[in-house]
């Protein structure tokens, strides 16, 4: 791959239009110019379908070292850190690859397009400005494959989630619902003390002179000749006679707008039967005009017209700014297929871009996405899970490109190189903009419709390997209730570093069975409840330090991992749930005592400093859930107002104390009384109350005795 | 664009030495990416230490994510500070113009460049930053602009603060020489254990160093000196043998470097730092004489130089600008400088005063122009270069000549940085109105230098009308500037979204005997607004009747509804504590909230109203 590299630059160089030459992949590039048409087409090969594989390129991953995955990431946790990723960052590529099995030619006809898109504030919403987070590594890893960011923002497709819609078309109703009178309300309050200067009353009299004038003639006219008044036209053309929805009115030009304030009172002041409307002109400039009225009620029927007209306006416009959306709903409602490749944030981005705010625990994000998106399969998992795939692959990374090139060799090197057919392949052409090919050069890796692609032909060739005969395949059959796939459908990982897999269509979590030999669980099995986050603490200390810190006070057993979260944050893990309380107490009345004994404490080289906090893995949930992204860890913890020390924990099994409890901690976050509250609380609550307190006098006393005997 | 036939305006530069542009869009900015920046630094370097004053201006991708986040009216120096400060730490430079400049009675003499930037994390360790936010309206209206995106990213200059330099030093773990600092001239009692280590270090390194001299090693076979190395531990640094003496305290740090200077006429000691700070290891190097030793110590010399100038990137630029100790004229200094600081000198402080004083380090003049404007005279909503120039042309006679002399501009695409020079020609401008110019070339800057100075370091004023918003929602104000003691101030949130100004007062007018006498309301936002009384005193009243039991009548209806008022220390904590929120009423809410359960509550509150009563603020008049 590595060799074909200069010819791809060249091509992204020099074509940046959808282009495709023989030497190159052939891919549709879709901008903001063409997306009408490509909507069009797509929708028809999105319909005859078996399958759509999508990707998706992403500005960011993680918003902070210590939201990257991790093997001690609960199910909740790995949920929130993909929920952050995709509200910060923005999908700024989206590749769909529509695959279509044709059985005259036996072989997979698939249309790559390549979807540029950026979100613009197209509409005049209030509220927050759009914004997204950049990832300075994802940034330049892009700009490594030749990303065209210039595409993306000059003329990528913007779009508009379901939830932003609904609000603008909510906020259009009720600007035209109140509007009514409001505006001539406020507006006389404000305005009438205008009219104190002189050169202010001189003008509305010229005004009001003027439109008299006017009046009188159209009045005139009515009664008896046709012709215009001439007297009136030539006045510099800032009067300008029009009809305005089949009524006689006067178009004002060139006036600035404390003169137009001054004419708008003059109108009201003087003239029952003149109206003054500012509407939006076909240029999207605003016009004003005042238009004769016969009656009240003609007034009226003439602004319900006006404002009928300004309201569909107004939908239109938002209508016209769903843009890529359109992909979106109809890769939903279709309900075809979907193939990604390791794709549970490529979802979550979807889901948070295109419908609305991601839900706040996992298993509310997983049922509303089996409504969307019904039928999902993930190659990765495929790959995986399945004995003859894992044969296939050889034992190598289930990597995309990887697993492209191992699968799909002869798609992989392009069609011309000579066929390997050491293994039943599937064939696959590209066919963009009604011009079929078999023979191309690799595209470039990292490109959403190429990545999109190299998917689904994974995906092709791995159910040929599976059993699955297209052949036999009807077309009517959607794919996703074929037997031998059946047991992958709606598989997810959550997260890949801990091979936990999620069910969309059930909600079960699994972990991974089967391909457990190749990764081998270098940790024992992992109880969150055992687990302790300390974080600044001195800078020089290492998980071995802090391990020997523990142990020295524990036992050398007591500990059974210490894992670096960044450079300020370790979790902890003990060998008894119940150690994690033991610690924490420890440590709140060493906090608390900052006598000589405690110095000399073995706990006091990691207390070094006084910044050392710990809490347990409910609160490291808590920061995660938090929306602000600092850098270091302790930084954050910082952030999200964190000022105490230590967070003591309540005996594991008494679930019903745990509530009560956890309510009085969530109104204690100061330190200073917090600390207090919850001692007494424990009293309160607790029955064997001085177990905890005990048990760490208990752990320094012996400590003690070992220290006096030592000397 | 320029048609073919005609002479391209950068053809006809190349041939004159100096031109004089008037059309901004033909002023030659030197544009400098990555592949044109290290030949252009002693170019930049000269223009700077000749020039009287430079001019600085900032692309940024964005400013503030809501409108109450905008520096507006109602701020306090400090609560403006820590909103630049928000924006400073989130968003990015991606082109910083720079100008020095001469002023020769009405004629300006610029030499503009626009550096393109890039956070490039060059050293794989997370800097000069993780991840920066881009507001979208700022990329649109850039890719307006034809700003090319690609160039940006893929050739941008990338830069470490001051900060980071520091920290990468330590973890890059790059040999250091032993300055004299590090040795500690002060030899403590040696203990037993400690005469113990330096013997064994020292004989460890004897027979190194022996078997290093030992001219029969180059007869022996690759294995035996293979097998050597192994058992004695020499390794190569460069092409000199040396030996690493691994230490565990800073003390073992200090006795093998007072072992080693038994040594100092062949053994070159240098310190490998930890990663985690402190030293790793003392690494013994042999030199075979004196003159290499001195080969040795210049190599090191460059080779630091060479790191430090590689990791530095855009801050070299910065670090010549503070090292010229020239007057800075900028245009929005508070903003820039929060940007300057933040990203080229270390992560802002606190608060305003530190960092006033941390950045006078750096740059002891900055000037404003807005600030300057303002001697001039009610200058209203100028927040736009162009404008305000045409607004002086219009004024005042002061043309400005601009001179903007060859600088031969091989890239041929889209020029940016027109901002910097027009600073320069307003600066111009404004120094020949207010008559701050040395009226003939000779006359001593320290002339100069005082006229200017009254000017220097302000960044933030309190009659800013330069900070004023354009937006319409101040409508309504009219132009009479009144300042206005903070305690008059008063929050209101809780009332029905999208609502006016104007309705909100007539709802507030008739409900409590408070707004009896004279007040005013604005928006701030469309969840909160801002009422200052005209009274002292009332807006204390106010806040208590809205606290008590008694609140009673329409005013009893509106809280009932859901209407909360706060002082102005509320506002203030929500800025310190960070509370971004999109909207000003749940960062309000949440401060009341995170402020109720705080012990030391009253004596806070105290504290500010005694630090409030001192602060004025500038609102339009009642």
């Amino acid at each position: 791959m590595k060799k074909r590299w200069p010819i791809t630059i060249l091509y992204r160089a020099f074509s940046s239009s959808t282009t495709s030459t023989t030497a190159s992949f052939p891919l549709k590039h879709v901008k903001k110019s063409n997306f009408d048409s490509a909507l069009s087409s797509l929708r028809h090969h999105v319909q005859a379908a078996d399958f759509v594989a999508i990707d998706l390129e992403m500005t960011g991953i993680t918003s902070a070292p210590w939201r990257d995955s991790f093997e001690f990431d609960r199910f909740d946790v790995r949920y929130l850190k993909v929920k952050d990723s995709a509200e910060k960052f923005a999908v700024i590529q989206f590749g769909v690859s529509p695959f279509r099995w044709d059985p005259l030619k036996q072989s997979f006809i698939t249309h790559p397009h390549n979807f540029f898109i950026f979100q613009r504030q197209e509409l005049p919403l209030d509220g927050a400005a759009y914004e997204f987070l950049c990832q300075t590594t994802s940034m330049d890893f892009l700009a490594k494959y030749q990303f065209d960011f210039n595409a993306c923002i000059h003329e990528g497709v913007s779009y508009l989630s379901r939830e932003q819609e609904d609000k603008a078309l909510k906020h259009v109703n009720s600007t035209y619902e109140d509007e009514s009178l409001d505006s001539w309300h406020s507006l006389k309050e404000i305005r009438d003390t205008h009219l104190f200067n002189i050169p202010d009353i001189l003008f509305a009299e010229r005004m009001k002179d003027r439109l008299s004038e006017w009046l009188g003639g159209l009045l005139r006219n009515r009664d008896g000749g046709s012709e215009v008044q001439p007297s009136f036209n030539d006045s510099k053309q800032q009067f300008e006679t029009i009809f305005f929805k089949m009524r006689p009115a006067i178009s004002l030009n060139g006036f600035t707008s404390h003169q137009l304030l001054l004419i708008q009172l003059v109108v009201r002041k003087h003239f029952k039967d003149l109206a003054y409307l500012r509407v939006s002109g076909e240029n999207s400039c605003s016009q004003n005009v005042i238009v004769y009225i016969e009656s009240e009620s003609d007034k009226k029927m003439l602004m319900k017209e006006v404002k009928d007209e300004q309201k569909i306006d107004a939908e239109m416009s938002i209508k016209a700014s769903i843009g890529f959306r359109h992909v979106i709903d109809l890769l939903s409602s279709e309900k075809k297929l979907i193939v990604g490749h390791n794709c549970f944030l490529d979802i979550a981005h979807i889901y948070s871009k295109f419908f609305g705010p991601l839900p706040l625990t996992a298993e509310e994000f997983i049922s509303s996405v089996n409504k969307y998106f019904p039928h999902i399969i993930d190659t990765k998992i495929l790959l995986n899970s399945n004995s003859i795939l894992q044969q296939r692959m050889k034992k190598s990374s289930t990597s995309l490109s990887k697993a492209f090139s191992v699968l799909c060799p002869q798609i992989a090197l392009g069609s011309k190189s000579t066929h390997l057919a050491l293994q039943p392949s599937v064939k696959v052409e590209v066919e963009v903009d009604d011009i079929r090919s078999s023979n191309w050069n690799s595209g470039v890796k990292h490109e959403a419709g190429y990545d999109a692609f190299m998917t689904g032909c994974v995906f092709a060739q791995a159910c040929s390997h599976l059993g699955i005969d297209f052949k036999q395949q009807s077309s009517s059959e959607n794919l996703a209730h074929n037997e031998k796939l059946r047991e992958h459908v709606n598989l997810l990982y959550l997260s890949w570093t801990n091979g936990e897999i999620i069910n969309l269509s059930t909600g079960n979590r699994t972990s991974e069975s089967l391909a457990s030999n190749k990764r081998k669980n270098h940790y024992p099995k992992i109880l969150f409840e055992c687990i302790v986050i300390v974080w600044g603490f001195p800078s020089h200390l290492k998980a071995w330090d802090i391990r020997e810190c523990i142990s020295k006070v524990y036992g050398p057993t007591s500990v059974i991992s210490v894992y670096h979260v960044d450079e300020t944050a370790v979790f902890v893990q003990f060998s008894r749930a119940e150690m994690v309380s033991k610690f924490l107490d420890l440590k709140g009345s060493l906090d608390r005592n900052n006598d000589p004994i405690s110095v000399l404490h073995p706990l006091a080289k990691l207390l070094e400093g006084g910044n050392t906090c710990a809490a347990s893995y409910e609160t490291y949930k808590e920061i995660c859930s938090s929306t602000v992204s600092k850098v270091l860890f302790a930084d954050q913890a910082k952030a999200v107002g964190i000022k105490w020390k230590t967070k003591l924990v309540e005996s594991s099994d008494k679930t019903k104390e745990h509530e009560s409890l956890r309510k009085v901690k969530a109104v204690n976050s100061d330190p200073s009384c917090g600390e207090r509250t919850k001692n007494k609380n424990f009293d309160d609550v607790s029955n064997d109350s001085s177990y905890s307190q005990l048990s760490s006098d208990e752990i320094i006393d012996s400590f003690y005795t070992r220290e006096a005997k030592q000397i | 664009m320029v048609p073919k036939f005609k002479p391209s305006p950068l053809r006809i530069r190349s041939f004159c030495t100096k031109t004089v542009q008037q059309n901004p869009h033909h002023w030659p900015i030197k544009q400098i990416t990555k592949t044109n920046f290290n030949e252009s630094l002693s170019e930049i370097k000269n223009h700077i230490s000749s020039s009287d004053f430079i001019a600085v201006s900032l692309q940024n991708t964005g400013s503030f994510s809501s409108p109450w986040h905008r520096v507006s009216t109602f701020d306090t120096p400090e609560t403006a500070y820590l909103k630049a400060k928000f924006a400073a730490e989130r968003f990015q430079i991606l082109q910083f113009a720079i100008c020095p400049f001469k002023l020769q009675a009405s004629k300006v003499i610029a030499y503009p460049y626009n550096f393109h930037l890039f956070p490039r994390d060059e050293l794989k360790m997370g800097m000069p930053s993780y991840s920066f936010t881009c507001q979208t309206s700022y990329l649109t209206a850039m890719a307006k602009e034809g700003f090319d995106f690609n160039t940006c990213i893929y050739d941008g200059i990338s830069y470490l603060s001051e900060a980071q330099e520091s920290t990468v030093k330590v973890r890059m773990g790059n040999p250091m020489a032993v300055d004299h600092a590090t040795k500690s001239s002060s030899s403590p009692a040696l203990s037993v254990a400690d005469t113990v280590f330096i013997e064994r270090v020292r004989s460890r390194v004897k027979h190194w160093k022996n078997a290093c001299t030992d001219s029969d090693i180059k007869t022996e076979a690759a294995l035996v000196t293979s097998l050597r190395k192994i058992v004695l531990g020499g390794e190569q640094f460069g092409s000199r043998p040396s030996m690493t003496i691994d230490v565990c305290s800073e003390r073992q740090v200090q006795l093998v470097l007072k072992m080693l200077e038994d040594f100092s006429d062949v053994l070159v000691p240098l310190i490998i730092p930890a990663k985690g700070g402190g030293t790793q290891a003392v690494r013994a190097v042999l030199t075979s004489s004196d003159e290499d030793k001195h080969l040795l110590k210049r190599e090191l010399q460059t080779f630091e130089f060479e790191q430090n100038k590689r990791v530095r990137g855009f801050r070299e630029v910065i670090d010549l600008i503070s090292a010229s100790q020239k007057p800075i004229v900028a245009h929005n200094s508070l903003n820039d400088f929060t940007f300057i600081h933040s990203k080229f000198l270390a992560p802002l402080p606190p608060n305003m005063n530190e960092f006033i004083c941390s950045l006078r380090l750096a740059f002891p003049q900055v000037i404003d122009v807005n600030y300057l404007l303002k001697d001039i005279g009610p200058v209203k909503k100028m927040t736009n270069i162009s404008a305000t120039i045409a607004y002086l042309k219009n004024r005042f006679f002061a043309p400005i000549e601009m001179e903007i002399p060859n600088q031969a501009n091989e890239n041929e695409g889209k020029i940016h940085g027109h901002n910097v020079v027009k600073i320069c020609q307003l600066f111009g401008k404004l120094c020949s109105i207010l008559k701050i110019t040395p009226d003939a070339i000779e006359s001593s800057d320290d002339f100069l230098a005082s006229a200017i100075n009254r000017y220097a370091n302000i960044f933030y004023s309190l009659p800013g009308s330069s900070q004023e918003p354009t937006n319409e929602e101040i409508r309504g104000w009219t132009n009479d500037k009144r300042k206005v003691s903070c305690e008059d101030v008063v929050f209101l949130w809780g009332f029905r979204e999208r609502i006016s100004a104007g309705i909100l007062k007539n709802m507030l007018q008739g409900s409590h005997e408070v707004f009896a006498e004279a007040f005013n309301v604005r928006m701030v936002d469309r969840s909160c607004a801002i009422v200052v009384f005209g009274k002292p005193g009332l807006s204390n009243t106010f806040k208590n009747v809205m606290n008590s039991k008694e609140v009673s009548g329409p005013l009893r209806e509106m809280v009932s509804d859901g209407l909360k008022a706060a002082g102005y220390e509320t506002y203030q904590r929500v800025c310190s504590s960070g509370l971004w929120e999109s909207a000003l009423a749940d960062a309000l809410d949440k401060a009341l909230a995170s402020h109720n359960c705080l012990s030391e509550a009253a004596y806070e509150t105290k504290q500010s109203e005694i630090y409030l009563s001192n602060e004025l603020i500038n609102l339009a008049e009642l």
